[in-house]
């Protein structure tokens, strides 16, 4: 039986041209690419649908240049988006211009990456706001292995307290100056920093424990007793202690 | 004397001894020092300060968060929040999927308003990858996420006032849910979680009973939302439990950065829609509500007219989508999933579903790019950065909870306990997108 | 009744049995261990679609002395199993536990260094039941699967032995040996379905 010859085919897609091959029988597809080749961001593309107008702060890098000069380190454009890196020494004083002189008053965001190369493994990106004119900047800054340390932004910025403890927890970056550098989301007792790309996925066995399996007993070392056949006794097989209250 | 070199932690506490220990500590260094009273040994109980400990296991903590407070009778004197309770790793767990397998798990971020973190995570890959979509999908996209945007504020409405004590709104409020969820349910398949949109447009168009049922909760909505604001806006009880608490001044929450409604309720005119226009928010029309008080019943008075907007914005978009057709997913294989149609048919679509199950949407390396997007809770972002491969190589995701939930320390301090439920209430906090 | 051997089976106690189940199943009060998405469908399941009222589980109680149900909704992390397991150490006996959804019961789709994989890792489940996150049906129909568990225990005999050495209990009740000569379910196990 031939398929109908239909130009159009109402598919879960919508409305769609039909594709030539079901009109014109079973054909050898012309590319068949097997492996994907990435890409380099200069080839990338110019006229991103989804651009916004608030990240046209061209007139913002060049004024920061005008008065930083050496400390701006690099501008980078993707997607419309403007990100400047600018060196680690030079960040309070850039972020307090940026703040008292050129209206970007709300830190939006704040998180480290760990770029896993040999020179400058960690980076930290600030997400800077201007509610009022309607802009929206990237700066960045990187953190080398060694020092593991950065300004911190809490007295210019305090929305950027939680997020550099989070910076802290994932990655161990500190921050100098910091009211309180505690983890935020693993309790203290963990040693690790877990978004470190060399910390696995399902992390360190022994690393937390669990809580025990009867109330008066030991922590469970083991993260995984269910599989390995530990059944937990229901309460009332367990024997009664002098503990018990 | 103080507790902290009182007590041996390792003795009384089992489990995270030195987790407990900090937090303690964190809560003696911010005022001056904490009492070890109670036996009469080391004073006079009433003379005291009690350091109370709220949740993670409470009725009231929207979700499980923790907050060790230092009451002096009813007076909250310093409050230290404990969250991390709901830590899975959601940042690390995008580093090891692709950009559409990853979709399930942004549904569970913001699991009030699931349809808005989908569209979220879609539009910044979008974003990173250049992907077009197409009109009809993003019509449908902006009405589902307005849709969950009221179904979220049905929440927090359910849940706030549940926790002030009138319990019949959390019965009422989940009734109307249920109505949402059967739209849900007819459009996307799910619930709760849906996954529905894809990345370059939604999973399937929609069908004639789908837009039936949104009509019909369009066309019905609005009663039902009056005749609670009739119960509510000039309730003694509930205008004396909010009127006064939390207060904001606009340069304390910019300065805190906060988001979402927490800005709107203190004057401050930003709201994503209007700041980033995304999806088609240009061409509907519909205003910010913004109210200058800054206390908690500002922010109630702002959710509420964000519903009756969003009912707005869903009945232009139901218009809309009566004449505009046309696919609803972009037609490039390597950037969105082939229909259906084509992967069983035809040799090229199942190799091209094979290839974008396996690596998926392959941006540029080095590319890096963020969108936000306003979820009801507040700016919901993500930041992507690509390695070339189908997988992220750093996906970092900005919820509006965890900024918000910064501000709820110092808004504590100074109130009463009572006031305790009405601020977590007013920040309307989830804790599964706080603590990714 | 004040005896140090437990009761033995027989016609009184298999009648009271049917009664103390009856009130005990029909009464139930769940202790929402709610903590995610799951927590949602929980509360959709309390109200007044799913009603769970009609199940006499409408009450609530967070307070788990208060409680004879905890249901784990959402997934569990290593910070917060502590937290889980005192709670449901401090629940009274008898009590229950259902696992809700995939992340409770497994661990789900979060195969990550927070989370526990699947919360029988340190608790008792009776229920567990699949879904992400199941649909309120689905946890009526866990109810309900708790109910028949419960209808069906010797409940006298297990509030009896409770906190007594087991080989006292086992001197009186049949053990089934496996033809190597162990004994195929643990002497606590024929108290009840496992």
């Amino acid at each position: 039986m031939q398929f109908l010859q239909l130009d159009f085919i109402r598919s879960d897609r919508g409305l769609q041209i039909m594709p030539e091959k079901l009109t014109n029988g079973i054909k050898a597809p012309k590319t068949l690419p097997f492996e994907f080749v990435p890409q380099e961001a200069e080839t990338a593309v110019l006229n991103n649908p989804h651009a916004k107008a608030t990240t046209l702060v061209d007139d913002v890098l060049d004024a920061m240049e005008a008065s930083f000069g050496t400390a701006v380190l690099e501008r980078v454009v993707y997607a419309g988006e403007r990100t400047v890196r600018i060196s680690t020494d030079s960040l309070l004083e850039i972020c307090t211009w940026l703040k008292e002189t050129q209206g970007f008053t709300y830190l939006a965001d704040l998180a480290g990456i760990d770029r896993f190369t040999e020179e400058d493994r960690y980076e930290v990106f600030y997400n800077l706001v201007n509610m009022t004119k309607g802009k929206r900047l990237r700066v960045v800054i990187r953190i080398d292995e060694e020092s593991m340390t950065a300004p911190t932004l809490c007295d210019i910025f305090p929305a950027a307290n939680w997020n550099e403890r989070e910076a802290w927890d994932m990655f161990g970056l500190r921050f100098e100056g910091h009211p309180d550098l505690r983890r935020m989301f693993m309790p203290e007792d963990f040693e690790y920093h877990p978004l470190r790309k060399e910390f696995p996925l399902l992390g360190v066995p022994g690393s937390m424990a669990l809580p025990p399996q009867v109330p008066t007993g030991e922590l469970t070392q083991d993260p995984f007793p269910a599989a390995h056949g530990s059944k937990t006794p229901w309460s009332f097989e367990e024997v009664e202690s002098e503990d018990d209250v | 004397m103080s507790i902290i070199n009182n007590t041996n932690f390792s003795e009384t506490l089992k489990f995270w001894p030195r987790h407990n220990e900090a937090i303690y500590r964190r809560l003696e260094s911010k005022h001056s020092w904490v009492e070890n009273g109670g036996d009469g040994a080391a004073g006079d109980p009433l003379e005291n300060e009690m350091i109370l400990n709220i949740g993670p296991q409470h009725p009231a903590t929207h979700g499980v968060l923790r907050a060790v407070v230092k009451l002096d009778g009813e007076t909250i004197q310093g409050c230290v929040l404990d969250i991390g309770y709901l830590h899975r790793g959601v940042e690390k767990i995008a580093e090891n999927k692709t950009y559409q397998e990853f979709m399930p798990y942004t549904d569970r971020m913001d699991y009030l308003s699931p349809y808005s973190n989908n569209v979220a995570w879609c539009l910044a890959v979008e974003k990173l990858a250049g992907i077009e979509v197409p009109d009809r999908a993003q019509w449908i996209r902006m009405m589902m996420s307005e849709i969950a945007r009221i179904s979220s504020h049905l929440i927090w409405m359910g849940v706030g006032l549940m926790d002030a004590g009138a319990v019949s709104m959390f019965l009422w409020t989940f009734q109307a849910r249920e109505d949402i969820y059967e739209i849900f349910d007819e459009v996307a398949g799910a619930r709760l979680t849906v996954s529905h949109s894809r990345i370059g447009g939604v999973a399937t168009d929609l069908n004639a009973a789908g837009i039936n049922l949104i009509t019909k909760f369009a066309a019905d909505f609005p009663a039902v939302l009056a005749g609670w604001e009739k119960l509510l806006n000039r309730n003694r009880i509930w205008i004396d439990r909010n009127v006064g608490i939390g207060h904001l001044s606009a340069e304390d929450v910019v300065r805190m950065g906060m988001t979402g409604p927490n800005l709107r309720g203190s004057g401050v005119e930003h709201d994503i829609r209007r700041f980033e226009p995304y999806l088609k928010y240009n061409d509907v029309d519909f205003i910010i509500p913004i109210r200058t008080e800054g206390d908690a019943l500002a922010r109630y008075f702002v959710r509420l007219d964000e519903m009756k907007e969003s009912i707005k914005i869903i009945n232009q978009c139901l218009d809309k989508l009566k004449t505009l057709q046309g696919p609803v997913r972009a037609n490039d294989a390597k950037k969105s999933s082939s229909s259906k149609n084509e992967v069983f048919y035809s040799m090229e679509g199942l190799i091209h579903d094979f290839m974008y199950t396996d690596t998926g949407v392959a941006p540029p390396k080095g590319a890096a790019s963020y969108h936000a997007i306003e979820a009801p809770k507040g700016e919901l972002g993500f930041y992507l950065q690509s390695d070339g491969t189908g997988n992220p190589w750093r996906a970092r995701m900005n919820s509006p909870s965890f900024t918000n939930l910064q501000a709820l320390e110092t808004m504590m301090e100074g109130g009463v306990m009572g006031d305790m439920v009405i601020l977590i209430g007013t920040i309307d906090p989830v804790l599964g997108e706080a603590d990714k | 009744m004040g005896q140090e051997l437990p009761l033995q089976e027989g016609f009184l106690t298999t009648r009271v049995d049917a009664v103390v189940n009856w009130a005990r199943s029909n009464s139930l009060m769940p202790m929402p261990m709610g903590l995610a998405c799951c927590a949602i469908e929980m509360m959709a399941f309390a109200a007044p679609k799913y009603d769970v009222a009609r199940f006499g589980s409408e009450a609530m109680r967070f307070s788990p002395r208060q409680a004879d149900l905890m249901i784990v909704a959402g997934w569990v992390s290593y910070k917060m199993a502590h937290t889980i397991r005192r709670v449901w150490d401090q629940m009274a006996d008898p009590k229950w536990c259902i696992s809700m959804g995939a992340c409770a019961s497994s661990g789900g789709m979060h195969r990550c260094y927070g989370v526990v994989q699947g919360c029988d890792n340190f608790l008792p489940v009776d229920v567990y039941i699949p879904g992400c996150p199941p649909r309120p049906e689905a946890v009526i129909h866990a109810l309900m699967d708790i109910q028949e568990k419960i209808r069906n225990q010797y409940s006298i005999e297990q509030d009896g032995i409770y906190g007594r050495d087991m080989p006292v209990v086992a001197a009186n009740r049949p053990t089934i040996v496996t033809p190597d000569g162990e004994h195929a379910i643990s002497p606590a196990g024929l108290y009840t379905q496992r």
